[in-house]
């Protein structure tokens, strides 16, 4: 038995970023960085952990609006496109540094060798569908995936019962869609929870989530191991809390392996160092320069300026990475014995929940490091096992009851960042847009027009609601990055949640209660307002399996 | 229509005023002016390369998006940024003075608009003028319970309510009190004092150790030792939060400034400070404690942040940190030094 377990979490979210109405949009390039960097490594290393026998177990939360943008054909072309023209700038680069940089020669072809075989596992064997390749991995018994909140919505600040149920069971039915199967976790957006928020779990099925490490250590009455071991909530419904240790050692900015200086250097970038007239094929049509992804230094150390920083050497990094996992287990191995010391021989669990996109895209050895983790912890220890918040609830170890209490995961452990001064004009919007969804599919509901036209404009009306409730604008408004972008992604979805409100409401005078009658029918809709419709749907085309009538009360 | 009730927690006489419906969220010129102040500042950011007369009318209307104007109606909505700091907007349907006039007659004239915060757990409450539509932030209590509330005050009048919020919860922000009734799950103050150490929540965990297992008589010895500072009777800081108060003067013992715990502790505990301990120098505090607590002087200790919540990525991320000025990590091996302070102990001295 071993002395104590681990329980891996990645949590793999980005907004619903899809913008078929222009050719090329700066933003999507979010979900092809990840692609490239995070997703295909890792799909790459636990299949072939998996193939060596190395039996890792990991959580992963692939959010519903990441599984339909994997899954969304139009994307899925683009990125083709992105990653050819990638390709083909990687492989130019062969050539230049061969000639006039050779320091960088080595890096530029791995960049090369590297996007290669991801262009043939995209093309080949993931049929440019990703979601297959996870599904495949989980099926196999690698990966545990959890589900998210439907589009990543921040529960607690969320105004009616009808809304945050939709998120949950919304998210449920999409993970159905793409996984075949009931999730067994969810990751609530930011770990965001408040009490109340287990009875939605609960009635969709879901038996365990994620939270804070206060959400226990603050929970009432005391938890007897701490952060070390799940709780229940009196519906039965568990939470499995973060443990700080290890977020800190792989995460923090200040002490965390990412910051070793023989690793890759995130943020100079060839797209800012060499000739635009050479770049220019590989940029957007506008021109201007952005990060490209082929990187050729290392972070050389702290305080050294950009223009200082010293040549990659990817071997060296790789070391590092494999000298960091035998660290990390080092030190799994000495928390797991002092804490077995402290609950008096009870095996303790430490739960490390971390954003997906760290590991390849910020930490560029990430992914080595989580196959050099899982190897080394394979073949080389005891005393450390691997599992699952699933295979601890099946592990039959007794499980405290317990009320957590209110918290989230961001900065200050609450709710600040998605509320304050730079960002509570959203949420009047946003909870009016709840208020009325429900209202209108109650009069639906009620048969004052529940006509194909009407549920056709009532399931795009839920899609902009749940559009306009990801957590991602309001954070970025906070912190000060894509700020137009997510002001304006907020703002269109309330914007069209309104006119097809308008398209609902004028057909017929407002009834008591003051709920505007549903449209009959389609032929009540003008040629513009079908346009609209139209338009609108192929914009946001999120959740086409969608049931509006979640909202009723 | 009107009705007339006993308001809950201040026992003065409250008139309902209920204004078309019962209130729920509405429209504001806060509203649409921040919908303005956005739509200006998003101008900016519209692709620059569209070409206006090529744009069909749906295109067009798309790709200028504006927040529509909120329809009037009755708001009031309360929200939780913090355990000590909640948002809450409001606006009201129909101009609640000609409601008020209609209802009351001459008898008005006296009458403000507020928004009043009651706070439902300690009976208290506060008020503040407003318009009839804007937003509000208050600092208040954790572990408590408030409702947000629009209406009329006048001295010596009873309170005209229009429209009254949804209640927030306010979280505790530190460990409970309780441990668990079933034996199995039981755990002494002092092994969770252990607990939380290892967890990482060190100060938490110094002071479940000094509190002991009687959470009711650590928080009179609380207040004993506040009054020893302040000089004042400690009956008269009831309701002040034992656990937070604890940690100011574990703080100040430590060398912190009362300025280094403006944001740290909450704005009620911070004026009590503020009034009462201005001059306190570090002795003093440790005296008081000392008088109450089993506390050496080693045992404190100034220390900077651990660490920030930046992590690598686009995250923030929360890590305890929440003192500046930290106690230096206990021996929980030492036993019988740090035997909890349980009533009996307390009573004895």
């Amino acid at each position: 038995m071993p002395v104590g377990y681990f329980s891996l979490i990645l949590h793999a979210h980005l907004p619903f970023v899809r913008h078929p109405e222009y050719p090329e949009f700066l933003e999507e390039d979010w979900l092809f960085e990840a692609i490239t960097e995070v997703y295909l490594p890792l799909i790459v290393i636990f299949q072939r952990l998996h193939e060596a026998d190395a039996a890792p177990r990991v959580a992963m939360n692939i959010s519903p609006p990441l599984c339909e943008m994997l899954a969304d054909p139009l994307l899925q072309t683009r990125y083709t496109r992105h990653l050819e023209n990638l390709l083909e700038l990687a492989e130019k680069e062969v050539h230049r540094t061969a000639k006039e940089a050779r320091e960088f020669h080595a890096v530029a072809r791995m960049y090369a060798d590297n996007l290669r075989e991801s262009l043939d596992l995209w093309n080949g064997r993931y049929k440019r569908n990703l979601i297959n390749a996870f599904r495949e991995l989980q099926d196999e018994g690698v990966l545990e995936i959890i589900t998210c909140c439907a589009t990543h919505g921040f529960l607690p600040l969320i105004s009616t019962h009808e809304a945050r149920r939709a998120q949950i069971a919304i998210a449920v039915a999409n993970y159905m869609k793409h996984f075949h199967r009931q999730p067994r976790g969810i990751w609530l957006a930011e770990c965001a929870y408040e009490p109340g928020v287990e009875e939605l779990l609960k009635e969709f099925g879901i038996e365990y989530f994620i939270s804070d490490t206060h959400a226990i250590l603050y929970g009432d009455p005391r938890p007897k191991y701490g952060v070390h071991a799940p709780v229940v909530c009196p519906n039965g419904v568990a939470t499995f809390a973060r443990d700080i240790e290890t977020s800190q050692q792989v995460w923090s900015a200040e002490i965390g392996y990412p910051g070793n200086d023989l690793y890759r250097e995130f943020y100079r970038d060839i797209g800012w160092d060499l000739p635009i007239d050479y770049l220019k094929p590989h940029l957007h049509e506008d021109g201007n320069r952005r990060h490209l992804g082929l990187k050729y230094h290392r972070i050389t150390g702290r305080n050294v300026p950009q223009n200082r920083k010293e040549p990659y050497i990817p071997a060296l990094a790789t070391e590092k990475a494999a000298e960091n996992a035998m660290h990390f287990i080092g030190e799994r191995i000495k928390q797991a014995y002092k804490l077995r010391e402290t609950f008096e021989g009870h095996p303790p669990l430490v739960v490390s929940p971390y954003d997906a996109e760290l590991f390849g895209h910020w930490w560029y050895e990430g992914p080595q490091f989580i196959d050099f983790l899982f190897r080394k912890m394979h073949w080389d220890q005891s005393e450390i096992a691997a599992m699952t918040p699933g295979d601890f609830l099946d592990s039959g170890l007794p499980i405290q009851v317990q009320r957590p209490t209110a918290s989230s995961w961001g900065e200050n452990g609450y709710y600040k960042v998605w509320l304050n001064e730079g960002n509570s004009w959203m949420y009047p919007y946003q909870h009016d847009a709840e208020r009325r969804m429900t209202q209108y599919c109650d009069a639906a509901k009620a048969g004052r027009g529940d006509a194909a036209m009407t549920t056709r404009i009532l399931k795009q009306m839920a899609r902009e609601l749940l559009l306009a409730q990801s957590s991602d604008w309001a954070f970025q408004i906070y912190q000060g990055t894509t700020v137009e972008y997510s002001s304006r992604r907020f703002q269109s979805h309330i914007q069209r949640f309104d006119l097809l409100a308008q398209m609902l409401e004028q057909s017929s005078p407002p009834y008591e209660g003051e709920v505007a009658t549903a449209t009959a029918d389609g032929q009540v809709l003008s040629p513009e307002q079908l346009e609209l419709l139209t338009e609108i749907e192929h914009r946001d085309n999120i959740f086409a399996e969608i049931e509006h009538r979640i909202y009723c009360r | 229509m009107s009705e007339e009730k006993k308001d809950i927690a201040t026992g003065e006489e409250t008139l309902e005023f209920v204004l078309d419906e019962p209130g729920l969220p509405g429209s504001g010129e806060f509203v649409s002016a921040a919908a303005e102040d956005v739509s200006e500042a998003e101008e900016s950011a519209e692709p620059s390369e569209l070409d206006e007369e090529k744009m069909s009318p749906v295109f067009k209307l798309l790709a200028r998006p504006s927040l529509p104007r909120l329809e009037s109606e009755n708001r009031a909505r309360l929200q939780m940024q913090s355990p000590n700091r909640l948002h809450f907007y409001w606006s009201v349907r129909s101009n609640p003075f000609q409601t008020l006039n209609k209802a009351l007659g001459a008898a008005t004239s006296n009458y403000t608009l507020v928004v009043r915060l009651v706070d439902l757990r300690r009976e208290s409450e506060e008020l503040h003028r407003i318009d009839p539509e804007g937003n509000w932030w208050f600092n208040v209590d954790a572990d408590s319970q408030y409702r947000a509330e629009v209406g009329f005050y006048a001295p010596n009048r009873p309170f005209v309510r229009v429209l009254y919020s949804n209640t927030i919860e306010t979280p505790r922000k530190s460990p409970s009190r309780r441990t668990a009734a079933e034996a199995e799950w039981r755990v002494p103050a002092q092994k969770f004092a252990q607990v939380l150490d290892v967890a990482g929540f060190k100060q938490d965990a110094f002071d479940v150790a000094i509190a002991g297992d009687d959470a009711d008589a650590a928080g009179d010895a609380t207040y004993r030792a506040f009054g020893r500072l302040s000089g004042k009777p400690a009956s008269e800081f009831a309701g002040l939060d034992t656990e937070e108060l604890r940690y100011a003067m574990l703080a100040l013992a430590a060398g912190a400034t009362l300025e280094q715990l403006r944001f740290r502790v909450s704005e009620r505990i911070f004026a009590v400070l503020e009034r009462l301990t201005a001059d306190a120098s570090k002795a003093e505090a440790l005296a008081a404690l000392r008088s109450e607590f089993d506390i050496e002087e080693e045992e404190l200790l100034a220390e900077e942040e651990e660490f920030g919540p930046a992590v690598f990525g686009a995250s923030l991320v929360n890590f305890p940190k929440r003192t500046r000025l930290r106690t230096r990590p206990r021996g929980f091996d030492r036993v019988s030094k740090f035997e909890p302070m349980a009533s009996h102990s307390l009573a004895a001295r």
